[in-house]
This record gives structure tokens, C-alpha cells and sequence, in this order.
């Protein structure tokens, strides 16, 4: 098989030394660049996966490159989409694909102009225990879902991601994402309605933006849902956080905790108990994908379009707080 | 004291015995179907009646616990207090807050006391998050999370399954989530729900609830009669410095009977302590009738209770926030 050549743009956002990690592993594919604005940082993300910084971004783009993964602050995601889907790369895009709708739809526009594949990273969908529930739904197991309750909790990360001209907002902006696009595939339904109430609840001296969201969505056919969004979990807590989903259905109840493969490790030089995770990488499903997409010339498994989808459902929880109402998705 | 026990199901058997155990005579029995007050009366040697609202007005009795359906508190409550009896009532008060007031009105006319059992005020779990997120040693308190619930309640027919008597799950279970948010962290200032109240093809109810309180924390509340068995508890509340977990699962004492009874029946949750929760509402309430204290809950606090489930069911309803 041919090698695919693959660069990484901008380790702003940490999930980008996952799917580094995750292209080193598979083979006939070269992590050929890294780009990064910022240059220490690329340099060192270069050198740690033996690789070539390139500093600037059309240099980077002429490579020989066949496709890119996107890492950048999410407000910086469509400027780089738009070069890349012109130079004509295939694109991983992390999420939220973008902090706006129309950033977002700019992002689907440009790769369909450019008849170029555009992934969002959703990596849950690669989680095994969520792949199993789905099954468990799709076999019929739950019969109709009248209703799901859903958490995605983590640890503040700092840095742009409380810096709302980078991240286009807080916690919900960051941690409704995964769960709108887990709801839309696994129950193969579109989310209709959306009602939040968000706030810095816990951060007020370190954060400007949001640091939880108390989410409320209605899925086609009348599914009830509530989801948290936050950066709650507190510094002393045993992991980064969660995605946990309970299934109300006809015939019975499903819960999954996604990240519940683990044990627990208790530490003197910590001072803590912490767990240790011992579940299959997410991010190699992913990134396999992707790269198998970049061979065959295709889309991604998870779209663009599934990206915006999400994005118009986080949007649309921001618009239910400042209004103060439920609105329409 | 005399006291008639309203109601011999489940709640009225228990207060039955709690009041027993603070030195109070049950000294009648009164149940809309004569065998359940029988099998009860018997355990106390008390008077069996099959006349609910005449036994209220029994003469030699001081004090009446009402555990029946929640629709027949408010005229069980007027007819006791207009007969000067001092009144034990099982939450949720009543249907809606227009009976809490005429409830709490004809209490206050017959100048007798009336207690409304809102027990998870007085759960040992629930008093130490209390206690731990009021400290402030761990910050301010932003967002929690209440979760309660299990089995549908009651047999096929019974009231339980009826949602104009029960309210469902947001009225009769969830309540007391909203009562303790309320009584730990103060007035709330608006409720968004989503609930199932389903039927066909099979009785379940589901509720969710956002509330935002005055002082700016959020609360989620989740209140379940949609799982196939069993019932939880799990509560988290988020601070600025740190959070507090519990879990009802997560207990010092487990028993999983081999065989069950037949049929699904309601679950009490029980902490195995030396005076259970129960036990210390009777104590509380005995002590405010003997002019020595005063509960820590009163009517007026049990009408909130009612008011924010309704809000939540109105929101429900409407598909939109409605505020308190
Ligand atoms: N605090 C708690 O933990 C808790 C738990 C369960 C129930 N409750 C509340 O207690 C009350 C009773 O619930 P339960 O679980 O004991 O129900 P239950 O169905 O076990 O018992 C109700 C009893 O009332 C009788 N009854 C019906 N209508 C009557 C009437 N008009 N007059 C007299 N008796 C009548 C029924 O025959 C039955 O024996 C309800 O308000 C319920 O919400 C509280």
C-alpha cells in the first residue's frame, strides 16, 4: 500500500498528541509536518513524534501531504479548514468544528467546493462501551427510548478554551458536542429543542466564560433528554471526567459510563486516589478512519455535517439561556 | 398522646410505630378498607375504622397522622383541624398549592399544629452534604445534581399509578429533592421540566428537571419510577473548592433476598442508624406539640414544596421555563 502523508495543524488543542500518537501507530501513514502559531510549542510536538516543524502555513499546505488533522482553538478552525480544503488535503477537524453555525457551514461550504473529505473528531463514537450500548439500542433491546440523562463533566483545562474570542464559550460550548452527535447517532434521530441554563458556577476568580451547562434537548419523536456540560470535576478528583448516558426505554434501562474501564490507584506521593485507565485508545478508531477515508477518497465516517449539527445544537443552548426558552434547533 | 393513624398502607404502619416509639398511643386505626386499618389496629390493640373522615374527628384521640393518597389530605387536615386535632401529615401536602393554603388556613383558624413529613430534611446523608456545602470548607456550592428513584410505585389499581392523584413521580418522589435544594440553598427562582407520565404500553414516569435558584446555583434533579426494580439515591454537589458525592448503592449493608414477594411494592429507603429519619420527625414534631422546640420543617415550607412541583409540571406541560 501506498504510505499516506498526513501533517498536523496547531497542538492547541491537546487532543492533537492523541491522534499523533494514534498515526505513529498505524502503518503505511508518515506524520510528514507539524504546523503550529505557535513555534516553540510546534517545534517540541515536531521533535517528540520525529517529525518536521513547518512554520509557515502555506509552506505547509504546498507539502506533499495527501490530508490534515486540525487541532487549532475552534475559532481558528475555519480559516485553516478553508486553506487546507484549497490546497486540496482531506481534513480531520477537531470539535466543536467551529463556535458559530455559519463558521461551521463555512467549513462544510469550502470542502464540498473543494470536493475534498472533512471529518469532525468525534472520538466517543469509537468508545467500545458506547458502541455496545448502540448495539444493545439497536437490537431492540431498550424497545422505544422515551428519554436519556447524560453528563459530560471534566476538569477546567484553562487557558483558550476560557478565552471566549478562541473558544466561543465555556463548558457547554466545549462538552455538548460529543453528547448532541452520541445522541444523533445512536438513536438515529435529529435534536429538535433546546433549553440550558449555564453560568460560572464554580470558577468565578479563574474563568470569564461558562463553566456548566444544565442541557435540555427534545430529539424527533418526542425523546426527552438532559445533559450537563461542565468543568466541574475539582482538581482533587479521580480522573479528567466523564460521558455517562441512561437510556429510559419500553422495555428496560441501559446506563453507560464510557470511561468506567479503569482501576483504582492509591497514591502516597499524590495524596489521592486516582484512576487508571485501561480501555481501548478511542483515538485509533478515529484516526484510522480518517486515514482509510484519505484512501478511498471518501468522507470521514462522521461528517462535517455532523459537526454543524452539533455546533447548531450548542449555539442553540446559548440562544435558550439568553432567552430565556426553550427554542427550536 | 392519642393518636388515630389515617391511611394503614405502607407509611401508615411506619408512623404507626414511630409514634409508638415516642411514647404516643395508637389508639385508632382508620382505613378506607377495613382490613388494612384491622391488620394494623390489632398490632397496637387500637379501634378499627372504616370511616376515614369521622375518625379524624374520633373523640379521646389528640392527634392524627394522615397517610393516605395525597388528593384526601386536604379534607382529611380540614375535618381534623375544625375537630382541634393536632395534625401529622405524609408529604407531598396536597395536590396543589391552592389546597396547601385552605389546609394551612384551617390549621390556623382551629389553632392546632400541623406537620408536614418531609423526611429527607432529616436524613443523615442528606443533613451532612448539608452540613459539609453550608460550611463553605470547600467553597461556595454552583451546581448540583439530585437523582431519586426506582420500581413504579404501588400494585396494578393502586392510586400510585393514577397521575391525577399521585402527581407521578415530580410531585410524589421528586419533591423532596426540591424541598431539600430549597432548604439548603434557599428560594428558587425558576423550573424547567421535562417529564414522561406515560401509560401504554407500560406505566413508567421519568422527570427531569434545571432549577435555578436565587442565589445563582443550578440545580438537576432527576426523579425515576422507570426502573425495573430497586431504588437509588445519588446526589453531587459541585463547590469551588472541592464536591461531595453520595450513593445510595454505595452502602455499609446489603441484603438481595433470594425469593421476592410477588408483586412490585414501594420501596422505603432506610439508613440503618440507631434513630431513623422517621423516627427523629416524630421526635421533632412530639417536641413542638410539648412546646419545647420546633420543627425544622413547617407547612409553609411543605406548600414551597408543592408549589415548585407544580411549577415543574406546568413547565412540563407548556414546554417552557416557568418561574417561581
Ligand atoms: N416520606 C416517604 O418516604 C413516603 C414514602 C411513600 C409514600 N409517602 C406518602 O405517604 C402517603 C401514603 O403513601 P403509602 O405509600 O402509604 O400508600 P399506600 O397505598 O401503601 O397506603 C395508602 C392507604 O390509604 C388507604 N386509603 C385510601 N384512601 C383513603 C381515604 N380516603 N381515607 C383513608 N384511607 C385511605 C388505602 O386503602 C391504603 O391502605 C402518600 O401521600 C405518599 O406520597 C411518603
Amino acid at each position: 500500500m501506498s504510505t499516506i502523508k498526513i501533517g498536523i495543524m496547531s497542538f492547541a488543542h491537546m487532543h492533537a498528541f492523541g491522534y499523533a500518537m494514534a498515526l505513529k501507530a498505524l502503518p503505511d501513514v508518515e506524520l510528514t509536518a507539524i504546523h503550529d502559531d505557535d513555534a516553540k510549542r510546534g517545534r517540541a510536538m515536531a521533535k517528540q513524534f520525529g517529525t518536521r516543524f513547518v512554520a509557515d502555513q502555506a509552506a505547509f499546505l504546498a507539502l506533499d501531504t495527501q490530508a490534515v488533522i486540525i487541532t487549532s482553538e475552534n475559532a481558528r478552525h475555519r480559516g485553516m479548514v478553508e486553506a487546507a480544503a484549497a490546497a486540496g488535503k482531506w481534513i480531520l477537524c477537531e470539535k466543536p468544528i467551529a463556535p458559530t453555525v455559519e463558521d461551521a457551514k463555512a467549513i462544510v461550504a469550502a470542502c464540498k467546493k473543494a470536493r475534498v473529505g472533512l471529518g469532525t473528531a468525534f472520538p466517543c463514537r469509537y468508545a467500545q462501551p458506547l458502541i455496545a450500548a448502540k448495539a444493545q439500542i439497536d437490537a431492540g433491546a431498550l424497545g422505544k427510548v422515551y428519554a436519556v440523562t447524560c453528563t459530560n463533566h471534566g476538569q477546567s483545562p484553562g487557558g483558550w478554551f476560557a478565552d471566549e474570542a478562541l473558544s466561543g464559550g465555556g463548558a457547554t460550548m466545549d462538552h455538548t458536542v460529543h453528547v448532541a452527535d452520541l445522541l444523533r447517532w445512536m438513536l438515529g434521530k435529529e435534536i429538535t429543542k433546546v433549553y440550558c441554563e449555564l453560568g460560572n458556577q464554580l470558577h468565578q476568580d479563574t474563568l470569564k466564560t461558562d463553566d456548566l451547562g444544565s442541557v435540555h434537548m427534545e430529539l424527533e419523536g418526542g425523546v426527552q433528554v438532559s445533559h450537563i456540560a461542565s468543568w466541574s470535576r475539582p482538581k482533587s478528583f479521580h480522573t479528567w471526567g466523564d460521558v455517562t448516558m441512561d437510556f429510559i426505554g419500553e422495555k428496560g434501562v441501559l446506563s453507560v459510563d464510557a470511561f468506567n474501564q479503569k482501576i483504582t490507584v492509591f497514591d502516597d506521593k499524590l495524596g489521592r486516589a486516582v484512576w487508571a485507565g485501561w480501555g481501548d485508545s478511542l483515538d485509533d478508531g478515529l484516526v484510522a478512519d480518517f486515514v482509510a477515508s484519505v484512501r478511498e477518497r471518501r468522507d470521514p465516517a462522521i461528517t462535517g455535517v455532523d459537526g454543524l449539527r452539533a455546533t447548531e445544537v450548542t449555539t442553540a443552548a446559548y440562544k435558550a439561556f439568553r432567552t430565556g426558552r426553550m427554542v427550536k434547533v | 398522646m392519642n393518636v388515630a393513624i389515617i391511611g394503614c398502607g405502607g407509611m401508615g404502619a411506619l408512623h404507626a410505630q414511630m409514634a409508638a416509639n415516642c411514647g404516643h398511643k395508637i389508639v385508632l386505626c382508620a382505613d378506607s378498607v377495613r382490613k388494612a386499618a384491622a391488620a394494623l389496629a390489632e398490632k397496637f390493640g387500637a379501634k378499627v375504622s372504616a370511616d376515614p373522615l369521622s375518625a379524624v374527628a374520633a373523640k379521646g384521640v389528640d392527634l392524627v397522622a394522615i397517610a393516605t393518597p395525597t388528593p384526601t389530605h386536604l379534607p382529611l387536615i380540614e375535618a381534623a383541624a375544625q375537630a382541634g386535632k393536632d395534625i401529622f401529615c405524609e408529604k407531598p401536602f396536597c395536590l396543589n398549592t391552592a389546597d396547601c393554603k385552605k389546609a394551612i388556613a384551617a390549621a390556623e383558624k382551629a389553632k392546632v399544629k400541623l406537620f408536614v413529613g418531609h423526611v429527607v430534611r432529616y436524613f443523615h446523608e442528606f443533613e451532612a452534604m448539608r452540613a459539609k456545602a453550608q460550611s463553605g470548607e470547600i467553597g461556595a456550592a454552583g451546581w448540583l445534581k439530585i437523582s431519586r428513584g426506582g420500581i413504579f410505585p404501588g400494585a396494578p389499581g393502586s392510586w400510585f399509578r393514577d397521575y391525577a392523584q399521585s402527581g407521578g413521580v415530580t410531585l410524589d418522589c421528586m419533591i423532596h429533592d426540591l424541598d431539600w435544594v430549597r432548604y439548603a440553598f434557599g428560594e428558587p427562582e425558576r423550573i424547567f421540566c421535562q417529564t414522561l407520565m406515560r401509560t401504554e404500553p407500560v406505566q413508567l414516569d421519568y422527570s427531569q428537571v434545571t432549577m435555578r435558584m436565587k442565589n445563582g446555583l443550578i440545580a438537576t434533579v432527576i426523579g425515576t419510577w422507570a426502573q425495573p426494580s430497586g431504588f437509588r439515591v445519588k446526589a453531587e454537589i459541585c463547590c469551588s473548592g472541592g464536591m461531595i458525592q453520595y450513593d445510595s448503592a454505595d452502602a455499609p449493608l446489603a441484603v438481595q433476598p433470594r425469593t421476592v414477594a410477588a408483586g412490585p411494592n414501594m420501596i422505603v429507603p432506610m439508613s440503618p442508624v440507631e434513630k431513623s429519619p422517621y423516627q427523629m420527625e416524630w421526635e421533632e414534631f412530639t417536641t413542638w406539640l410539648e412546646g419545647t422546640g420546633t420543627p425544622r420543617v413547617t407547612a409553609r415550607d411543605a406548600m414551597a414544596a408543592v408549589a415548585m412541583a407544580e411549577a415543574a409540571l406546568k413547565s412540563a406541560k407548556t414546554g417552557q421555563p416557568v418561574a417561581l
